[in-house]
């Protein structure tokens, strides 16, 4: 087990390398770094003087083993649209995209679980049809129109939860069911064609013919089994919360990353823009490896 | 003396496409106490279906209907299914199935799969259920059944899982045990050993045992009484060795003809002594996966392995699966590469023979003819395409040659325009040599063309293609696990383990006189029919 976790571990920290490669490089090369921060009707002469001051003018490469050093020594830089270290700004932002992916997730697997196990027991009964016909419609609505009808109802109409801010975890209500719903889709049509095989295969018939059947038969016997593709995709989706939530975040005016993302590519903040990508990348490649690391240890086979 | 459990005007009927399909039809059974019952029948006759009807295993699409079943002085009938699954089903009657690769959890240990079914029906506490455990898996002879418990299915081999099947099917002491071709999926050897100890088994717990199987042979070892199925009905039953010695109904007859034959020997024809096929010490090796700090590990398949096989002559390689049978018409047939030694076909080193003349003297029959045949081209298609990718023939030339080949093989020209899904085993099987033979090849290498296939279809495929061999003179190369049929079929034979040969000489020395240890362990496990 140990030696599998090292070489899935193994395997992330070079997919991180690469990308923070990939990422300087392109971000360096498409925008001017000088003349983002000098501004648009800023002189050659003044652009030229950031571009030495800033230390712009030497090679790329040199920039870049400074910036990735730089990131193990806690000095992710400097922000120049915010005028601050750049991680001030993740500290100040993280805590309320932490809460936003956590309770997505949650509204997935509260809705898409329960429901996927119900259409798979009942398939092609009323239960299964309208599960299709909620993640038909999921899998069709955008986000933002999701979002404004939601705001349409439960603000102005009934108005029970807050629509704007994040002050409180209720003000996360509904945004949350919002992310959450653009997931549903694929966990409950995933869980539906997982338990449905998994029903049908022989050891559910050999724990039929000893005496297991209704729940029981399902939860100690078939769930697990039917979870290990449900369990990967579910660990993804968790990590494209935490990058995916740009739309949802501006939309109900939460001041999470995604909000600080779009921000900062609106301001040309190379630094900070940067940052998140690889931030991003990374937190994306820990829920897959934890994802590996749950399958294995659901499924013995997989512990090579 | 009530009876232990009778089933009357059992019917079973699918509904499909508005049609209503009856697959059995006015079954009746009687089981006295510690009666030990054979079903046999076809693939398609209902043996199964009867029995899972009686343990509620059933798909929802099918509809049951029965005037009474009664089991211990029980009526079944008025059991709804809740009451029923807690107190018949793995309580008073168990099953062990057919495939027991598939028919344990993977994700569960072998002990908690065990202790749930033991727990489930008895309140006890997990101290005694681990006890009872223990105690059934040595009773089942699992070799170092005290470290199986930890151990997951797939850490252990078929025979080992086939004896956790059944230590899980006994672990409740059931008074009825239902055994649907427990051996088929099994190797030769470990087959006998299987059906020695549910035998013996039902002997020490003292239970009734239904045990459904194709194979007569092995019925007639297990059962006191029998019971034939075809087509959904029961058409003959009695006492075991009545009904073997004096069958009533000629579906009995026919059945009971095949095996007899395949008892027989037939008759051989003249072999010259020339060689067709040399092959001088091939070698197959695979790598391991490579663990750090450690060489990568490497299997041999097949090791420095030589025989000759001379015209006109059927040679049989037996052994049993990884025993590298298999491996060996791979690499004759070019679809694997050797990685040592060399092959002559007709004093010509195989590596320099192109792939197109290759084809023209050797091709393959393979053993799974619901697989081996592409389901969306015609029969005349997949017949006609050797003779279109290596000859240069015009399209009525390979129209009529096709026709000519499916004659051959016992197939009409109507079958022509047919897709592989409309037709039986046997007539699948039949296409694919119809499939092999069209170049005209002088070597056919049959790798266990009859295994997936009934008795009755058994025994004319290989009256098929000893008819073919004697029309075209053809050299056969039969790859098999089945004695009888290697004994019906074969001059010679060659015994395979582990990747080597460890015995080769003319059948019926081999038959007979095996020397080798492996070899009489493998010739003493073919059932035949026990009078």
């Amino acid at each position: 087990m140990l030696k599998f976790i090292a070489g899935r571990l193994i395997v992330v920290l070079s997919v991180g390398l690469t990308l923070s490669i990939v990422t300087f490089f392109l971000l360096n090369y498409v925008i001017d770094p000088a003349q983002a921060i000098a501004g648009e009707d800023a002189l050659f002469e003044e652009i030229e003087q950031i571009r030495e001051q800033y230390g712009f003018d030497r090679s790329i490469t040199v920039r870049y083993f400074e910036w990735f050093t730089g990131i193990f020594q806690g000095d992710l830089g400097e922000s120049y649209y915010w005028n601050k270290p750049v991680i001030s700004l993740l500290v100040d932002r993280a805590p309320e995209t932490i809460t936003l992916a956590l309770m997505s997730v949650s509204v997935t697997i509260l809705i898409s679980i329960p429901l996927g196990i119900m259409a798979a027991l009942n398939p092609n009964s009323l239960i299964d049809r309208m599960a299709l016909g909620i993640a038909v419609t999921a899998q069709a609505v955008p986000n933002f129109w999701l979002g404004l009808i939601m705001i349409l109802i439960f603000a102005l109409a009934f108005p029970i939860f807050p629509v704007s801010g994040d002050k409180t975890l209720f003000h996360f209500v509904l945004p949350s069911i919002v992310l959450g719903a653009s997931s549903v889709p694929a966990v409950m049509r995933l869980m539906r064609t997982g338990l449905l095989d998994v029903i049908n295969a022989d050891y559910i018939r050999t724990a039929r013919s000893s005496g297991f059947y209704g729940w029981r038969l399902i939860f100690n016997h078939a769930l697990r089994n039917a979870l290990l593709p449900v369990v990967s995709v579910l660990a993804v989706q968790l990590g494209n919360k935490f990058g995916g939530s740009v739309i949802t975040e501006s939309v109900f005016a939460i001041n999470g990353l995604g909000r600080l993302a779009l921000e900062s590519i609106l301001g040309a903040d190379i630094p900070t823009v940067q940052i998140l990508v690889f931030v991003f990348a990374i937190i994306f490649l820990f829920f897959n490896l934890l994802a590996d690391i749950l399958n294995a240890y659901l499924d013995p086979r997989l512990r090579l | 003396m009530s009876k232990f459990l009778t089933i009357q005007n059992l019917d079973i009927s699918f509904e499909s496409n508005n049609k209503n399909l009856k697959t059995v039809k006015n079954f009746n059974l009687n089981l006295n106490e510690k009666e030990s019952l054979g079903i046999v029948g076809e693939s398609g006759s209902g043996k199964t279906l009867s029995m899972l009807a009686l343990t509620r295993l059933l798909p929802k699409q099918a509809a049951v209907s029965a005037s009474s079943i009664i089991f211990q002085n029980k009526n079944l009938n008025e059991l709804n299914n809740k009451n029923f699954y807690k107190e018949i089903s793995g309580k008073k009657i168990s099953m062990i199935f057919q495939e027991p690769m598939t028919a344990l959890n993977p994700v569960h240990t072998i002990g908690k799969q065990l202790l749930d079914t033991y727990l489930y029906h008895n309140n006890e506490s997990v101290d005694k259920g681990t006890k009872r455990a223990l105690e059934i898996l040595d009773a089942v002879r699992l070799p170092k059944y005290k470290q199986r418990m930890g151990q997951y299915p797939h850490q252990l081999s078929g025979g080992q899982r086939q004896r956790v099947m059944i230590a899980l099917a006994l672990i409740n002491n059931p008074s009825l045990l239902i055994a649907d071709e427990p051996t088929t999926a099994l190797d030769v050897t470990v087959q006998k050993e299987i059906i020695q100890l549910i035998s013996e088994l039902r002997e020490t717990i003292g239970m009734a045992l239904i045990f459904i199987s194709h194979d007569l042979g092995v019925v007639s070892q297990i059962s006191d009484n029998i019971i034939v199925m075809e087509n959904g009905e029961i058409v003959e039953k009695g006492k075991t060795s009545k009904v073997l010695e004096k069958p009533a109904h000629p579906y009995t007859q026919g059945l009971l003809n095949c095996l007899f034959k395949l008892e027989d020997e037939q008759k051989k024809d003249k072999i010259e002594n020339t060689p067709i096929i040399r092959v001088k010490e091939i070698s197959k090796s695979y790598k391991l996966p490579a663990k750090i700090f450690k060489k990568p590990e490497i299997i041999y398949a097949v090791k420095k392995v030589s025989f000759d096989v001379k015209i006109g002559e059927t040679l049989a390689i037996v052994g049993e699966s990884g025993s590298g049978k298999s491996t060996i018409a791979k690499i004759i047939n070019g679809l694997i590469n050797k990685d040592e030694g060399h092959i002559e076909i007709k004093g010509q080193k195989i590596d320099n023979i192109n792939v197109s003349d290759r084809a023209k003297l050797i091709q393959p029959v393979f053993q799974d003819p619901y697989s081996t045949l592409n389901p969306v081209h015609t029969i005349g298609y997949i017949i006609s395409r050797p003779l279109m990718i290596n000859e240069n023939k015009s399209e009525i030339e390979v129209r009529n040659e096709v026709v000519k080949t499916l004659n051959l093989v016992g197939l009409s020209k109507d079958y022509y325009n047919r897709f592989p899904n409309q037709l039986s085993g046997g007539q699948r099987q039949r296409v694919a040599i119809a499939r092999a033979i069209i170049l005209k090849p002088q070597i056919l290498i049959c790798d266990e063309p009859t295994s997936a296939l009934d008795v009755t279809i058994q025994s004319q495929i290989l009256d098929l293609l000893s008819d073919l061999k004697a029309k075209l003179k053809i050299t056969i190369i039969l790859i098999s696990h089945d004695i009888s049929v290697v004994k019906y079929f074969s001059d010679r034979i060659i015994v395979m383990y582990n990747g080597e040969i460890i015995e080769s000489g003319n059948s019926k020395d081999i038959i007979s006189v095996p020397k080798n240890n492996y070899t009489k362990k493998l010739m003493s496990s073919v059932f035949s029919l026990k009078k």
